[in-house]
């Protein structure tokens, strides 16, 4: 059985380390060319540097060319490949076939990104003779899709397993342009699939206890982690690249242990629906399988709207640990006090305390910690890590 | 000089309007997506009599399980002698290469058809036609024109396709409410602004407010597409008879002609 790499998102250099301390073994990140234009995007040197530090724990980094150019974009491509090309990222992630033409003058591997909508054995032949190296399949493969492209070419494919989906066939969708002047093709996408609209059937307005919406729920395919090893994916991978270091931590490290779990025993693996109920709690959205299960009526449709509560389970991040001392100096993302019952977790750890002690940034005693990225410490009498987080229990 | 191709309605309407139009784009039945009418290969067929350029447009994200039924309509449209197949999955390359087919293809992946280094990659694997994007300036066509020798494709009239989904977008929300509707004549309306949203077996499509318009006959390409779905056939043909006064009755609309579109707000 092969081990599929576990592929995350990171959207600048610390959520990229943290994405490899939580388990992954691959991370893409967007440069100058991508579909998150207005995310916190790498500059050259930052991937540089976070080339240097997965390969020096033998992981790897792909980035995202995956716009589809204009004349203007176009003009300047080729400089921008040959740049990643002398950093040694592992991979551009692309959807514009010109972009392959002219990497095929570097050493750069060349990723299909989703964009392409490959959904079949034939496309996926054509793009392994023009050099493709690994496809990115599209959201809307089903298990049979993928079992016969598999079966069928000998080719790289990796998956999306969790995270947010688009409502349409990937690169279909230009409300965004229509209705905001933003190009969704080129990164500006202003999400209009989560906005509510008024249904009329003629002159009728079309009323449920909701508005109308385009809005879909999120991907999970925890559940189905052992069937995409079977079928021979070579990559899985979570989908947010403007996600929060608690997002990341949390998500890698459930499917680093699902993977690894039914790798090391795949006859008497069990499914623990624990790792749903974690999953979904750091999301704040349901979660389901979707296309893979060839379900996408209407148990797939999301119509709460914007009204998404915002997560505030995250209560701190671990910066050092003093082991005589016991105390541990933590950078606070979120309002806890004295009392509280929490949870420490790491990428091989997870503990509940109370909180009892707490002291400022001076080490003076304190009761409560309200403001955002305030430096405290607590007292914690078993071995914490840096990098480690601490969540509401 | 430019070609006038349409999208039509119907087969009669094709009659009504011949002497007003150099080619016609058929929407395929079941291979195709985004176009409300479409038609069987016997009725192309028939249609080939009026003597004018045929395109059929096969555009449709294609699944495994309907490759064989894709493989068999490419077979059938091979002895039709038509002037080409517009495209949207990469599979119609791929099968093109394998069969041996002759029938020359249009590159038209609707919205990603958006630069003149693309058009050429197609080009040079001998998909010498490429219908463009609808989001783009006219500096960027006229760009594209200049630096291609591949033919080109632009919409100038019609209603245009902005979202196209897999999903059942208007059914999963009847479903989730226990709602009914009469027919599927279904509109969603976003600040006073309405957008046809279409239902159907293919998935849901939802199309711009406006009829694209610009009413310019000075546009840098070799064919000029004129759609009629959602427009009555009379007012259409009114539309391509007076194409060359650069007038009609429908409000001028130029769409991203002249506006570009930004994408890094900060």
């Amino acid at each position: 059985m092969k081990k599929p790499e576990l592929l995350a998102p990171a959207g600048d250099l610390e959520r990229l380390k943290i994405a490899f301390i939580y388990g992954a073994d691959a991370v893409y990140i967007g440069g100058a060319f991508n579909l998150r234009a207005n995310a916190d995007n790498f500059k050259l040197e930052e991937i540089e540097k976070g080339v240097e530090y997965a390969h020096s724990l033998n992981k790897k980094v792909y980035v995202t060319v995956n716009i589809a150019m204009h004349n203007k974009e176009y003009e300047k491509i080729e400089n921008y490949l040959k740049q990643l090309d002398k950093i040694n990222v592992d991979a551009i992630i692309v959807s514009d076939p010109a972009i392959i033409k002219l990497a095929k003058s570097t050493n750069l591997q060349i990723h299909l990104s989703t964009q392409a909508s490959t959904l079949n054995k034939e496309a996926t032949e054509f793009w392994k003779k023009e050099g493709v190296t690994r496809i990115v399949l599209a959201r809307e493969c089903t298990k049979e899709d993928i079992e016969d492209i598999k079966k069928n070419v000998d080719i790289e494919l990796e998956t999306f397993i969790h995270g947010a989906m688009c409502a349409s066939y990937s690169g279909r969708c230009v409300l965004s342009n229509y209705l905001t002047n933003r190009d969704s093709n080129r990164g500006g996408c202003s999400q209009i699939c989560r906005w509510d609209f008024d249904l009329y059937n003629e002159n009728n307005h079309i009323k449920g206890e909701k508005p109308f919406t385009f809005c879909t729920k999120d991907l999970s395919m925890a559940k189905y982690i052992p069937n995409l090893i079977d079928l021979g994916i070579d990559s899985l991978k979570i989908e947010g690249r403007m996600r929060s270091i608690y997002y990341i931590a949390t998500v890698v490290k459930v499917y680093r242990i699902l993977i690894d779990n039914y790798c090391h025993n795949p006859k008497n693996y069990e499914y623990n629906l624990k790792y749903e109920d974690i999953l979904r709690r750091v999301a704040n959205r349901d979660s389901v399988a979707q296309f893979f299960d060839g379900n996408y009526g209407k148990d797939v449709q999301y119509y709460n709207g914007r009204q998404e509560i915002t997560n505030q389970d995250f209560l701190g991040l671990i910066l050092d640990y003093d082991e005589n001392t016991k105390l541990a100096k933590l950078q606070q993302r979120n309002y806890f006090k004295k009392g509280d019952k929490v949870e420490i977790f790491g990428p091989d750890k997870s503990f509940e305390f109370t909180i009892n002690e707490i002291y400022d940034e001076d080490k003076n005693p304190i009761e409560i910690v309200r403001h955002p990225k305030q430096i405290v410490y607590l007292k914690i009498n078993q071995k914490v890590s840096v990098n480690d987080m601490m969540k509401i229990s | 000089m430019n070609k006038i191709a349409v999208i039509i309605n119907n087969i009669e309407s094709a009659l009504e309007i011949k002497d007003y139009t150099d080619a016609f784009f058929l929407p395929i039945k079941d291979l195709s997506i985004n176009y409300p009418n479409t038609f069987t290969l016997e009725e192309i067929k028939k249609l080939k009599k009026i003597n004018k350029e045929i395109f059929i447009i096969l555009n449709k994200n294609i699944h495994n399980n309907e490759l064989e039924k894709l493989k068999e309509t490419l077979n059938k449209i091979e002895k039709l002698n038509i002037n080409g197949i517009i495209f949207y999955d990469i599979a119609i390359v791929n099968l093109k290469q394998k069969l041996n087919l002759k029938t020359p293809l249009v590159w038209h992946q609707e919205h990603l058809t958006t630069n003149y280094g693309t058009v050429n990659y197609w080009y040079e694997k001998g998909i010498t036609s490429a219908y463009l994007s609808s989001e783009l300036t006219k500096r960027e066509i006229d760009e594209i024109k200049k630096h291609t020798k591949a033919k080109i494709f632009i919409n100038v009239f019609g209603y245009i396709p902005m979202f196209t989904s897999k999903r059942h977008l208007v059914q999963n929300y009847l479903d989730t409410f226990n709602l009914k509707t009469k027919n599927n004549n279904n509109k969603i309306i976003k600040e006073g602004k309405n957008y046809i949203i279409n239902d159907t077996k293919e998935g849901t499509t939802v199309y711009s407010n406006y009829i694209l318009n610009p009413k310019e006959k000075d546009l840098t390409a070799d064919y000029l597409v004129f759609n009629s779905n959602f427009i009555d056939n009379k007012d259409f043909k009114e539309v391509l008879i007076n194409y060359n006064k650069e007038k009609n009755n429908f409000p001028k609309e130029t769409g991203f002609l002249y506006k570009e579109t930004i994408y890094k707000v900060k």
